[in-house]
């Protein structure tokens, strides 16, 4: 089916043949002998999801299966580098990237790929953008909502994305799986997941937006996971605290609201009512299709999920499913 | 036609008198800083009042007039739930703040019903708080957070309390006091208040759904105050979270999506389209006229601003705007 979906999670071969050989791969290891699960850092432990680890062709054939004509790759988050050095994290960046470019060459018509960026270090971030998408021909870069605690708003990352804007560049945000702000309050019951990934998401289009990013850079290319979270539903409260607030005013001149249609969303809302609302909200050109590969099971399928949907027009379902990122990704479908 | 505020707050004239003169209130002191806003000091918390907030009674009761609300249903202000302090301290500003509530609700009583607060930190004395609010003062039911200290309230040391109001009849509402989950990100844009109160209260209900107290209290009454958060538009993905949760003795037997028309909601969610989304997503006859009475984040002219909405029929602003709180709260 025509179609290309904007997150989907992979490990790279380098990244995996190091492991495999009981080797570190920037500081990360299995932690048994089954390769279950891979230790990140003290206090990180990422469980390894088979499909995370198909070959190109193997990967092919389970699209084949879901009905996806095209993949936009990146490597799965829980594994970004934020926390090691400046050094460690732009040498595991070119790594990842050139791997991800190289998994992508396999199928040219059936993968494009997303960078991973050392963020710890905003100019060779910037440089490595630079590489990725001019040099390797990958789409962007996929970014975690928050820097080592900081908020995407902080001004030193201003230049970061004036150079994304110029490059055309577009970027994917999506938080950490598990290890997220949740667990400053509990660990119960996977809410980590099933609220604080949302919350993360909307805290990340609240920042690009209060933080006047959206502003400055009119042209820049931001797509969110999961629908940006709540971010729309909630967005009244947020432009009632723009009205009452003048902290909230510091770097924008008009309501958040305002700036919303200015970002891309993918589906991952999880309710066909939802995703209606965000339509409605954020308009049908800036809804795409991304399906959280592999770790959601749509049913049937992404795309046949996408499909089945009554309350969304056969247009709209064209737009979100290929017409959309054919035009913000420079990538062409065939069916 | 008739209007009823589920969520309007009392800062207590007992406060304002006794900080007069640089006095205290159970510990509780008070300044004014180089603009004259009034700030509350709470341990060692710093929070600025509204000028509203130290409105008497009859000043508030012209105030609704004019926005053309009937009833408030008081409840405290929620920088003085005190759950930080020592307990006996927040078992007498309990005290003191609702024997103040049920004074205003004798003196008018087709203008007020109450609320309680509660000295959360001490379950036992909540619970004796609570009945005695219940029982002798005619209260309606109490404010809680949602958290106490660091705990979520689907902690077993609460099942007592869950029983007790279940017991009462008494409306548990949930509001947020003592900083959001965003506060531990980032302070900037307000946003702990206007992304961190929706954080928190969809956290409030899934961990009463997946705790199992909502299974433990089946007639436990409960409103999730600013609409219930992110509930109902995040209820799939709560969904799936429940499909992947292990098994466990709390973990309910039907997806927490079973559980939404179990809670009541407050209609403060800004916008007309979400309005809808959450009268669609758990009901007209679960949502209730809230406006945040005295904060900046209240809603600009309440009641003009659900009759006007075209997208609500009339019948569902009626249950909002009065029906409903009439049949919940016995009003």
């Amino acid at each position: 089916m025509r179609s290309i979906d904007i997150h989907a999670h992979t490990f790279t071969p380098t990244m995996l043949k190091t492991m495999a050989a009981g080797q570190e791969w920037y500081g990360m290891k299995y932690t048994d002998a089954d390769q279950r699960n891979i230790f990140v850092r003290e206090g990180k432990i990422v469980n390894v999801h088979p499909k995370c680890r198909f070959t190109p062709e193997e990967r092919v054939a389970d699209m084949d299966q879901l009905g996806t004509e095209v993949q936009v790759i990146a490597i799965h988050t829980p594994v970004f580098g934020y926390h090691l050095s400046p050094a460690d994290g732009l040498a595991q960046a070119r790594e990842v990237n050139d791997d991800i470019a190289a998994f992508a060459k396999e199928a040219p018509t059936r993968f494009a790929g997303m960078a991973t960026l050392p963020m710890q270090d905003v100019g060779a971030a910037i440089a490595e953008l630079d590489r990725a998408v001019n040099t390797l021909g990958l789409k962007g870069a996929e970014l975690d909502t928050v820097v080592n605690g900081k908020t995407w708003d902080e001004p030193e990352f201003l230049p970061f994305f004036k150079a994304a804007e110029s490059m055309g560049a577009t970027l994917f945000y999506h938080p950490q799986p598990q290890h997220n702000l949740m667990l400053e309050r509990t660990a119960k019951y996977g809410l980590n997941n099933s609220v604080g990934v949302p919350v993360e998401d909307t805290l990340l289009v609240a920042a690009l937006i209060y933080g006047g990013v959206m502003e400055n850079c009119p042209d820049l290319k931001v797509c969110v996971a999961h629908g940006g979270g709540p971010a729309c539903f909630g967005m009244g409260r947020m432009d009632r605290g723009w009205q009452v607030r003048s902290e909230a005013r510091v770097n924008i001149s008009r309501p958040p609201s305002y700036y919303q249609s200015r970002l891309y969303y993918d589906i991952v809302v999880m309710s066909e009512r939802s995703l209606r609302f965000l339509i409605d909200q954020v308009g049908i050109e800036r809804v795409v299709l991304g399906s959280d590969y592999p770790f959601v099971g749509w049913d049937p399928s992404p795309t046949g999920w996408l499909q089945s949907l009554e309350s969304i027009t056969q247009e709209e379902k064209d737009m979100i499913l290929w017409k959309n990122l054919e035009k913000l990704l420079g990538i062409e479908t065939t069916g | 036609m008739r209007s009823i505020d589920i969520h309007a707050h009392l800062t207590p004239q007992r406060f304002w008198r006794a900080t007069e003169n640089g006095g205290d209130w159970h510990s509780l002191r008070r300044e004014q800083d180089a603009r004259g806003r009034q700030i509350a000091i709470v341990g060692d918390r710093r929070g600025g009042l509204p000028p509203k907030a130290r409105w008497t009674a009859e000043e508030r009761l012209a105030d609704m007039d004019s926005l053309g609300v009937d009833m408030h249903v008081l409840s405290p202000y929620s920088g003085f739930y005190n759950y930080g302090l020592d307990a006996s301290v927040a078992a007498a500003t309990s005290r003191d703040s609702n024997d103040e509530i049920a004074e205003m609700a004798n003196a008018w009583p087709d203008r007020f019903a109450g609320l309680g607060t509660l000295p959360m930190q001490d379950v036992n004395a909540a619970i004796a708080e609570l009945e005695r609010i219940m029982t002798t003062m005619g209260f309606k039911g109490a404010m809680i957070d949602d958290k106490v200290n660091g705990k979520l309230l689907d902690e077993p040391e609460f099942l007592p309390f869950w029983k007790a109001a279940e017991q009462m009849g008494a409306l548990i509402l949930f509001h947020q006091g003592d900083g959001t989950l965003v506060d531990f990100r980032t302070d900037k844009f307000h946003l702990p208040n206007s992304i961190g109160n929706l954080a928190d209260r969809t956290i409030t209900f899934c961990s009463l759904v997946m705790g199992g107290v909502m299974d433990a209290c089946p007639d436990l009454k409960i409103c999730l105050s600013h609409g219930g958060g992110y509930t109902c538009y995040n209820i799939g993905r709560i969904d799936r979270g429940w499909q992947g949760a292990p098994d466990s003795p709390t973990k309910p037997p039907m997806p927490p999506s079973e559980y939404l028309r179990r809670f009541h909601y407050d209609c403060i969610v800004y916008t007309e389209e979400s309005l809808r989304f959450l009268i669609d997503t758990v009901g007209a006859d679960r949502v209730l006229f809230g406006t945040d009475w005295p904060y900046d984040m209240e809603f600009d002219w309440p009641v003009s601003w659900v009759l006007s909405l075209e997208k609500i029929t009339q019948e569902e602003k009626d249950l909002i705007l009065w029906k409903n709180l009439e049949n919940l709260l016995g009003l």
